[in-house]
This record gives C-alpha cells, structure tokens and sequence, in this order.
C-alpha cells in the first residue's frame, strides 16, 4: 500500500480549492472519517475508561449517574413539586435527558482541540477526530442513560411505549447538531479559551429559554414564536414525544430537526476547516 | 549518492519555509483583545524557522540532520511528518510514515502501556488488527516487561522512549523519523536501535535522523544535512558536513576511542 502525502503551501492549494466545490469537501470529510474509524473509536473509549477508571465501580458509574439523579428528581417532582402535569418526572426527563447529553458534550468537546495540544503537535493527524470523539463518547453515555430511564417509567408506571425504537433518529439528529456546535466553538476556544467559560454560561441560559422544565403551551401566546428559533427545540420536543407521550412527531418537526443539525454542523465544520491547519501553532 | 540519484526520491523538500507568527504577548483573553485594540503597535512578528530549505532523500538512506539548536532541526522533521503546513514551498513524502518527534509523541498518561500502542499505532494511520499481530513484538522489543501494563505515567523516560521506539519501527513504515530522542536510552538499548535502524536501511527505507551526536553521523548515516538559522548550509558527505559544523568532534572520533 502506497500512500501519497503532499503537504503544499496555501498558495499552492488556494488554486485547487477554488476549481473544487465543496463535493469534495464533504468527501474529505467522509474519507478522513472512514479511514481514521477506529482511532476515534478508540479515542472516545479512552475518554470514557479514563473517566471511570480509578473508581471501584468503574463503568457502571455511567449508568448509576443517571440513574441516581433520575431517582432524585422522580421523588422531587412527583411528590414535592408536583406541577400539575401527570408524571412530571418522566415528563422531564424525557427532554433532559438529552439536553443533558448536549450540554456534556458541548463542555468536553470545546475542550478537545486544546486538551489534545500534545497530539496535534506531534503526529500528523486530521484534527477533526477530536471532537467527533468527543461526541462519541456522550453519545454512548447518552444511550447507557436510556436504561435508567426506562427502568424509571416501569418503576413509575408510565407506559411505555413502541415510539421508543424511533429514539436512534432523533439521537442522529442530536449527535450532528451538537457536532456542529461542538466544532464550531472547540475552533473559537483554540484562540481564545474564553470560550470555553462563554459555553457554560451560554449552555445556563439556553437550558432555561428552552422547554425542558415547562411546556411550550406554558409561554404567553405571543411570544410563542420566539421559541421556535431555538434550534434545539424540535429535537428535544421528538424525543419527549416518544418517551413521554408515545405519539408520533409531525413530519415537519423531524425535517426540522434535521434541518438545524444540518445547519449548524455545515457552520461548524466550515469554520473548523478553515482554521484547522492553524491550530499547532496556537494550542 | 550519485548512483542513488537516478531512482526517484521518497522525501522531496521544496523550496520549503515554515514561518511562525510570532505574537509578542498574544492577546490570550478576550478582555486582552478588547484592550489591546487600541494600542497602536503591532506586536507580530513572522519568524522563519525554515528558509528556502530543498533536497531529496532516497530510498535506502539514513540521513541526518545536523545543526545548533533553532537551527530548524525540529521544525523540519515537523514539516515532513505533516504537522505543520508549509507556509511556502512543497514537501512531498512517499509511503507510510511513522515519527518519533518527541518523547512518547501520543501517549495517554492515564492509559496503560498496552492500551498505548493501540492508539499510537492508530494515530500514526495503522489499523487495529496491524497492531494487534504487532503487539507482542513490540512488548517483546521494549523489554519492558510486566510494566506494559502499567499506566505510561509511571514509566521512566528510558521505558517511555523504548515503547515508542518500539511501536513506530515495528509499523515497519517506508520512512522513519526520529527527533533526537535515542539519547535517552541506556547504551545497550541504543545499541539495539541502531541495529534495528540498519536493518531497515538494509531493507531499502528512509531514515530521517536528528542527532548531537557526531559519532553517531559518522558511523551509521549516509549523508548529513547542515541547518543554521534555518538554511541548509550545506548538503553531503557525514566527514565534510561535520569538517564545517564541528571539526572538534572529527579529531575525536579519528581516534577509536569514541566508538
């Protein structure tokens, strides 16, 4: 096996830009990810081994985490706060639940580019593998915590419903979002690492400007509208459907969905793309 | 390495400069962007590290690369490893690649040795199952016994450096690099090496070598390239290259002393 390597100047390649559209970036793109599969694997297995390693219970933290919390908040909203609204534990955590993967991700990813400076400068590797990885490893925690979950609604008596088995789409949806936003901001960290702490608090505001603790019909009629700019609304409103409801979403709730996590990845990778070859010489 | 010169070269470096933007307190922060906007002084500065560097290696060949330290050495071997793109000029390489640029260049602190030359095979593009049927050599060669399965924390920078040594010449790529870090190994180790490093030379592969070690130039390298400042002073014979760089050493090493 022959591979050509070329590492050419920005002037030299400008050109071969140009004439080429973005099909080809897309399929760089694709063939970095076909042909490094089992390094990202590996580096979002290492991330979550070396999360759990150390402990006795090791990697069944990652399902008694959830868990415990889902207990907590079951107890907290079916008995102390109890809002009104028929399971509201159940209600909630069919749409935190996958807020929650988000906002994990999000942390660890804008850390990925910064947090793998001893990779990236010394061994010759696309560097879009970091952030993939990094929303890898949640999107495994993510379907580990789908267990407790279930096992909250038999406990609760919540039926459970066969809208369940579409929970993978809306979880592709999720996962290409989040990758978009995750490559977007692990970009911005590399020059500024303020970014990092921006995340967080951005990460707050947008947990209680989105209908995870209330329903949309809650929000005054006319400022309804306002809430279907959140672009993760309609995913999350998809997943609570299926867990909470076990009513099918409309078809343009699941275009939308789609059509967010298209934009916001086509964002992020665009300007990941463009400043990625710049990185070792900041991080 | 006239009769070398007729084959095609593994390892074309053209008219290579890498600069550095080398920013004077960089705004870090944002508040620092913010307040820094309205100082008038620029504070960028473009170093080059790499000058207008050109040549050829072939196949076969054990090259080093010789010179002060910030003569470019590093930044070199950085540039054909692919992790810096040239900011002009061309570098082209052929085959696979596997470098040893710094000690233990992709290792996990937290991971164990083993869980190690997984992921460092898999960075330098190798795929699991290459490294599984490699494993065994690789542990076997590290000598590093029962620690294999130690986090590389714990290791000793001598264990560390024979873990990747071991792991990046047992790839068995078309072109090896390595960035000075044999001197850590103790000297039967490096002994080791440099037989294993013969033998890939014998077996027609490239070896890119940065050392301060004249000795070494002289006794196992078929060329010698000079940097200084970042230019390529001088392009030859290992004795020529060292009669400029360091004349001192050849009177040394005459002797069978230094051997």
């Amino acid at each position: 096996m022959v591979i050509n390597r070329a590492y050419s100047s920005r002037k030299a390649s400008k050109l071969k830009w140009e004439a080429k559209a973005a099909v080809v970036t897309m399929k760089e793109l694709f063939w970095n990810l076909q042909k490094y599969r089992e390094l990202i694997w590996a580096l979002a297995l290492k991330e979550l081994t070396i999360r759990y390693k150390r402990s006795v219970l090791g990697f069944l933290w990652a399902l008694l985490n959830p868990m415990l919390l889902m207990i907590v908040m079951s107890v907290v909203f079916s008995t102390i706060m109890a809002a009104g609204i028929h399971h509201y534990a159940i209600f909630i955590l069919s749409a935190l639940v996958p807020w929650m993967f988000f906002s994990q991700s999000l942390t660890y990813a804008v850390e990925s580019i910064v947090g793998n400076a001893d990779l990236i400068k010394k061994v010759s590797v696309p560097k879009i593998v970091f952030p993939v990885a990094a929303v890898l490893s949640n999107v495994i925690n993510l379907m580990l915590s789908l267990i407790p979950l279930a096992l909250i609604v038999l406990l609760l008596g919540h039926p459970f419903y066969w809208t369940w088995i579409l929970l993978p789409i809306y979880i592709v949806a999720l996962a290409i979002f989040t990758l978009g936003c995750s490559l977007f901001f692990a970009t911005a960290n590399v020059y500024y690492r303020d970014v990092a702490h921006i995340v967080q608090i951005v990460m707050n505001m947008w947990f209680y400007l989105t209908p995870i603790l209330y329903t949309i019909e809650q929000i005054p009629a006319r400022w309804r509208w306002l809430f279907k700019f959140n672009p993760i609304i309609f995913v999350l409103n998809d997943f609570r459907l299926s867990v909470y409801w076990g009513l099918l979403p409309t078809f343009w709730s699941v275009v939308a969905s789609f059509l967010c996590a298209g934009l916001a990845f086509l964002i992020g990778y665009a300007f990941f793309r463009k400043h990625q070859s710049e990185f070792v010489f900041y991080v | 390495m006239n009769h070398m010169q007729s084959s095609r070269p593994v390892i074309r470096v053209e008219n290579l400069t890498q600069r550095f933007r080398v920013i004077h307190e960089r705004p870090d922060t944002l508040r620092e962007l913010f307040t820094k906007r309205f100082r008038a002084t620029s504070n960028v500065e473009n170093f080059e590290a790499l000058k207008d560097v050109s040549f050829n290696v072939y196949h076969g060949e054990m090259l080093a690369v010789v010179g002060a330290n910030g003569s470019g050495k590093s930044t070199l071997l950085k540039a054909i490893s692919g992790v810096y793109r040239p900011s002009s000029g061309r570098v082209e390489v052929e085959g696979t690649l596997a470098s040893l640029l710094e000690l233990g260049a992709g290792f996990h602190p937290e991971l164990t040795g083993r869980e190690n030359i997984l992921l460092n095979g898999l960075l330098l593009g190798f795929s699991r199952r290459q490294m599984r049927e490699r494993e065994k050599k690789i542990v076997e060669f590290s000598e590093i016994g029962d620690f294999i399965d130690v986090p590389v924390k714990q290791y000793s920078s001598g264990m560390y450096m024979r873990l990747a040594f071991s792991v990046a010449t047992e790839v068995d790529p078309d072109v090896l690099v390595v960035d000075e870090i044999l001197a850590v190994g103790d000297t039967p180790f490096q002994a080791k090496c440099f037989d294993r490093l013969e033998n890939f030379r014998r077996a027609g592969k490239t070896i890119l070598f940065v050392t301060h070690s004249m000795v070494q130039v002289l006794k196992y390298c078929d060329r010698a390239i000079l940097l200084e400042h970042g230019r390529l002073l001088m392009d030859d014979t290992p004795t020529k290259v060292i009669e400029l760089y360091s004349p001192a050493a050849l009177e040394s090493t005459a002797s069978p002393v230094g051997a």
